[in-house]
């Protein structure tokens, strides 16, 4: 009603997630570079995969159309419109290296869902650099929620 | 690192723990109307248990490789614990006898939706608000968690959760309602000079400022549909006397603001009340909100982010917000104001009531109040 702490937990929530996701995938790649079975279940693995595939669907128009138009991102909430505005800064003062992220954002989801030996270095630093954006964005969820003391 | 990441989830294993035996121990003193909330918190808990564990297993491979991935998992989980120790845990851990009020009055609302029915929830004290997540937390003030008239702001609270439910068609109507406000603000002849890109530039912050304040303007909508004029007069009364912001906001704080000025959110209720043929309500809100205006000598001016033109468009978009999240409407007979053994029946009946009494009788709305909860809180007496 008065408290809008609510848009916090609920970004909180989805960053915290897709973050997870991401380490459970890059943690099982890592393992199975290093020829060790992992601790998670398969199931697990190829639910990270579609939560970050998800993402990535709906973050790909969204970035393109910030890109493209001079004009407000509309039906975008602003938690979500600033992680958009992050990710362009980022690929403007070249603080991200993996073209996925850089420029073929819809070629991502190809990518995770991706066995392929040749795919696992590109894979990996995408999951890095993107983990990176999203815990740079968690930051002020983070601060609202726990505040300092 | 190795040894940096070993200690503390070490003692993050250890603290777990710890919180998994309080909830354990508190188990007696749980109403049953907490005890879903209560599995799934345990539940929560025991989750981040096996996440740290899996932590400490994967230190043990010794992978310079892994430190990065262990480090960023070792700070999700700890964040989510402080959320469920700081937070999340304490309506469980901090329970009281008249928690049972709200508790029964949110089951019943969650009951109502199809996807809110099988949702847990709780109540912590602070100013009103949810945690739109499941389980589902509401903030309550100290004093509302025992009284009938405050609690028609849960109407509006469950709005922000049935939001989730249909976040990408509710995303695209606002999409929609904020193309036709830029359509309305766009001036009849549109020049390509310094002055129009500023004013582009400003429409483009008040287009962006409506994301938000649609969701509430919304979520006010939801708590009319199933509360009635319980909500008008609880809404009304709560923000009328907070001061002059709840009237004007100054230019320049208009922008970005996460909630619209409560005099706009009033005269979309006094208009929806009007379509539902709650004449009677409608005039009141407008009345009381004029008196109090008038008072503090407040000339209406939203600067731009509200006027008349917006209000057919905003209530257009919020019937189809209400149609695609589809809220259970309140009936007539649970406004009605005639007392019966259904009053205690019906959370919203109940609520309706209680403001018909307190503006009939205000004198002796207290006991009636009292004797009104026992009823409802023991159907069998």
């Amino acid at each position: 009603m008065i408290n809008s702490q609510w848009r916090a937990v609920q970004s909180f929530q989805e960053n915290q997630n897709l973050i997870s996701a991401i380490n459970t995938l890059s943690i099982h790649i890592k393992l199975e570079v290093a020829g060790h079975s992992d601790l998670q279940e398969a199931e697990a693995i190829t639910k990270a995969r579609e939560e970050l595939c998800t993402f990535l669907k709906e973050l790909n128009p969204q970035v393109q159309r910030a890109e493209t138009e001079n004009k407000p991102l509309l039906g975008v909430d602003p938690r979500r419109r600033q992680f958009v505005n992050r990710l362009i800064a980022a690929k403007q003062n070249f603080r991200i290296h993996s073209p996925f992220l850089l420029n073929k954002l819809s070629e991502g989801t190809q990518l995770l869902r991706s066995d392929a030996e040749s795919d696992k270095q590109a894979l990996l630093l995408f999951l890095e650099e993107l983990r990176m954006l999203l815990e740079e964005h968690i930051g002020s969820d983070v601060q609202q929620l726990f505040g300092g003391f | 690192m190795q040894e940096l990441l070993k200690q503390n989830n070490t003692a993050l294993r250890h603290e777990i723990e710890q919180l998994r035996q309080s909830l354990i121990d508190a188990q007696g003193d749980i109403p049953d109307e907490l005890r879903a909330y209560t599995e799934r918190i345990a539940n929560e808990c025991d989750i981040l248990h096996q996440r740290v564990l899996r932590n400490l297993e994967y230190l043990e491979f010794g992978l310079e490789s892994l430190l990065k991935d262990i480090l960023s998992e070792t700070e999700l989980v700890t964040r989510a614990f402080y959320d469920l120790n700081g937070q999340r845990a304490s309506p469980i851990l901090r329970v009281r006898a008249s928690d049972r009020l709200s508790l029964k009055l949110l089951l019943w609302l969650h009951a109502t939706h199809p996807q809110a029915k099988n949702i847990p929830a709780a109540i912590c004290d602070g100013e009103f608000g949810v945690w739109p997540i499941q389980p589902t937390l509401y903030a309550t003030p100290c004093t509302s968690q025992k009284g009938l008239l405050n609690l028609p702001i849960f109407f509006h609270e469950f709005g922000h959760l049935l939001y989730t439910f249909h976040q990408s068609e509710m995303n695209d109507l606002i999409n929609e309602l904020q193309a036709e406000i830029r359509d309305l603000l766009r001036p009849p002849v549109e020049r390509n000079d310094q002055f129009a890109q500023s004013q582009e530039r400003r429409r483009n912050v008040i287009v962006n400022t409506w994301y938000e304040w649609a969701q509430e303007c919304f979520c006010d909508a939801v708590g009319l549909v199933m509360g009635g004029p319980s909500f008008a007069y609880t809404f009304s009364m709560y923000f009328r006397v907070l001061g002059w912001n709840e009237y004007h906001v100054p230019r320049g704080e208009l922008a970005h603001r996460s909630h619209p000025v409560t005099w706009i959110r009033i005269h979309l209720l006094v208009n929806r009340a009007r379509q539902m043929d709650y004449n009677a309500v409608a005039t009141d809100l407008e009345e009381k909100w004029n008196e109090v205006a008038t008072a503090l000598g407040v000339v209406e001016d939203y600067d731009g982010f509200y006027n008349s033109t917006f209000l057919s468009v905003i209530q257009n978009k919020l019937d189809d917000m209400i149609t695609e999240t589809a809220p259970r409407e309140f009936l007539e007979s649970e406004v009605s104001n005639q007392e019966s053994e259904s009053t205690f029946a019906s959370p919203v009946a109940l609520l309706n009531a209680a403001w018909q009494k307190f503006q009939n009788d205000p004198e002796n709305y207290s006991e009636w109040e009292e004797d009104a909860i026992v009823r409802f809180l023991n159907p069998d007496i």
